[in-house]
């Protein structure tokens, strides 16, 4: 794991001595003379070799010092700190929405399987987990700012100041997000489902009197959703990474917007944290999901 | 009188062409009574039981005649109305223990199901007791701990007697069998055979039981039914079925037991 994010540090440091662009000239702007873009390269330490500087900023990073963002000039860690809630809150929602309606969704195509219900429900399905985030997101602003006029397109509350407003503002990203991986969960789910549904234990529970809803939520859900577990951890760490479209679209301001200002600015400080977090949050997830695996079935457990 | 079938039959409708799997089986089951149905695979002893469960699948197949449980016909009757005698007057085990079971549920959950169903009056301590009591009945060690299991931790054997008490948790009139030790080892079958035999006695209970084993049959039936290819081609008491067979296939059958057993 550590080893992981090392690599991952390192490549995004080499990243950034491969593509040409200079934060100190994109700090004093591209008419600044050039004795005076020296100037500012030694102050920030740019002069140095690569790999000294790499290593004194992984010096830095490993006493808990992320070091100092040049395009805003405050400390890396409460950027970070400050924007990070913005970006889970809206994983939160999105995940909340793709389980909360795959699932119940998923057993209703199942329970019909075969019939047109499912048929028409494939073909929207098929659609909905072709469409990128960031498209169903210019779509939906467009629809419910411009057409509708239920939001302003680009408005957004911090949520400092009024957390409810801050949520408001989350909800359409957090579709545009949740779209897509709802369609494939439920794509998943349903096979699983009907899997399931054909094992010798289902039989058995409809022997003991329980309705086809029964059999569904209490024997069939639980043993088809072991599947989705891993879907599910990736998808938490896909919609932290794909956020950096989606808040741009949204123009809310989240990792993926200081990310996307980061690099352009060349302020790889920032860019090293942020990408760091993310490949952090892929890493948890797959803890996770492990940890999960354990809980829901039990032959995983060791006794 | 607990059961009448009367002129059952089976098409399935699943395939280019309807197939039928079961015709024109007649015969009663009275309370208390133990009914073997013999038959090679395939004859149709598990769809008939299937059947008697309200267990057949509800698309592309066509049932014919009357299955009648304490005069009402369980082929017809309305689903919640069928919902409230399964598992409650008429339960079933099957052949695979592996498998039936739900792997991920408790065994003491799975073998209270049948209560919080039917006996909605019962709060859990007293599920948990007459659970307990049952699992305790179909011989278990330390019901205890076998209450708080999960399947992959018990054996075969032990993992139908749980599905044997899950049955009889609910006191049924009618326990279904189908081939319930064609999975186990030999030591394990005989043991599950004098438990049914036990549970028959003591709780008067009527089993239907069906093996393609003649041996098992007539160890444990007071009646016999004989089935070859959907048909019943025989029927009556066990020792009139196996000293005096009145049928060709049946005395095929007889004749091909090994004769070493005791
Ligand atoms: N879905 C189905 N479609 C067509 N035939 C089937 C289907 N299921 C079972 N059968 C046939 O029904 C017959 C009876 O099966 P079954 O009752 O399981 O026999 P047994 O339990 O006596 O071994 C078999 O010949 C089997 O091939
Ligand atoms: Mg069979």
């Amino acid at each position: 794991m550590l080893l992981t994010l090392l690599a991952v540090s390192f490549i995004v440091f080499a990243a950034f001595e491969i593509i040409p662009g200079d934060a100190a000239v994109s700090r004093l702007g591209s008419n600044a003379t050039k004795e005076s873009v020296e100037a500012l390269r030694a102050q920030m330490g740019l002069d140095r070799p690569f790999m000294i500087r790499y290593l004194s900023w992984l010096a830095g990073f490993v006493k808990g010092d992320l070091g100092t963002s040049y395009s805003y000039n405050m400390p890396v860690s409460s950027m970070i700190l400050e924007k990070l809630p913005i970006t889970i809150t809206l994983t939160i929602i999105s995940m909340i929405l793709t389980i909360g309606v795959s699932i119940p969704l998923s057993l209703l195509i199942a329970k019909y399987a075969g019939s047109k219900f499912d048929k028409v429900s494939y073909g929207v399905n098929q659609f909905a987990m072709a469409i990128p985030s960031f498209f169903l997101g210019i779509l939906m602003s467009w629809f419910f700012g411009m057409v509708l006029k239920w939001f302003s397109p680009g408005g957004y509350i911090s949520y400092k100041k009024n957390f409810g407003g801050f949520l408001s503002y989350l909800i359409l990203p957090a579709i545009a997000i949740a779209i897509p991986k709802c369609a494939m969960s439920i794509k998943l789910l349903r096979s699983a489902i009907l899997t399931e549904a054909g094992k010798d234990y289902v039989r058995t529970a409809y022997s003991r009197g329980l309705s086809t809803m029964e059999v569904l939520y209490r024997h069939v859900l639980k043993n088809a959703m072991i599947p989705l577990i891993t879907f599910w951890g990736m998808a938490v760490a896909d919609m932290i990474a794909g956020s950096i479209v989606v808040e741009q679209v949204f123009n809310i301001p989240g990792l993926g917007r200081i990310l996307l200002t980061s690099i352009s600015n060349r302020d790889y400080p920032v860019v090293e944290a942020v990408i760091l977090l993310i490949a952090f949050v892929v890493l948890l997830m797959n803890f996770i999901v492990d940890v999960l695996y354990r809980v829901v079935d039990p032959r995983l457990r060791k006794d | 009188m607990l059961l009448s079938v009367e002129d059952f039959g089976i098409e399935f409708h699943d395939h280019d062409k309807p197939e039928k799997v079961v015709e024109g089986v007649s015969f009663t089951l009275d309370k208390g009574e133990i009914l073997g149905i013999v038959g090679e695979s395939g004859s149709g002893k598990s769809m008939t039981a299937l059947a008697i469960a309200g267990l057949l699948p509800r698309k592309k197949l066509i049932k014919e005649g009357r299955i009648l449980f304490e005069g009402e016909d369980v082929l017809t009757m309305e689903r919640h109305k069928l919902r409230g005698l399964q598992g409650d007057e008429i339960c079933m085990i099957f052949q695979e223990p592996m498998t039936a079971l739900n792997p991920t549920m408790k065994i003491g959950t799975q073998v209270e199901e049948a209560l919080r169903i039917h006996h909605t009056d019962m709060n859990d301590a007293a599920r948990k007791e007459r659970a307990l009591k049952w699992l305790k009945n179909v011989e278990l060690e330390d019901p205890e701990r076998v209450y708080g299991s999960y399947p992959h931790q018990l054996s075969g054997g032990m993992r139908q007697r749980v599905m044997i008490a899950a049955a009889m948790v609910g006191e049924p009139q009618l326990l279904i069998a189908d081939e319930p030790t064609t999975a186990l080892d030999v030591t394990v079958q005989a043991q599950i055979i004098k438990l049914l035999q036990k549970l028959n006695k003591e709780s008067k209970i009527a089993i239907l039981f069906i093996s393609h084993d003649l041996s098992l049959i007539r160890q444990i039936s007071h009646n016999v039914l004989v089935m070859q290819n959907g048909h019943l081609v025989e029927k009556g008491a066990v020792d009139d079925i196996f000293e005096h067979p009145v049928q060709e296939y049946t005395k095929k059958l007889i004749s091909a037991i090994p004769k070493v057993e005791l």
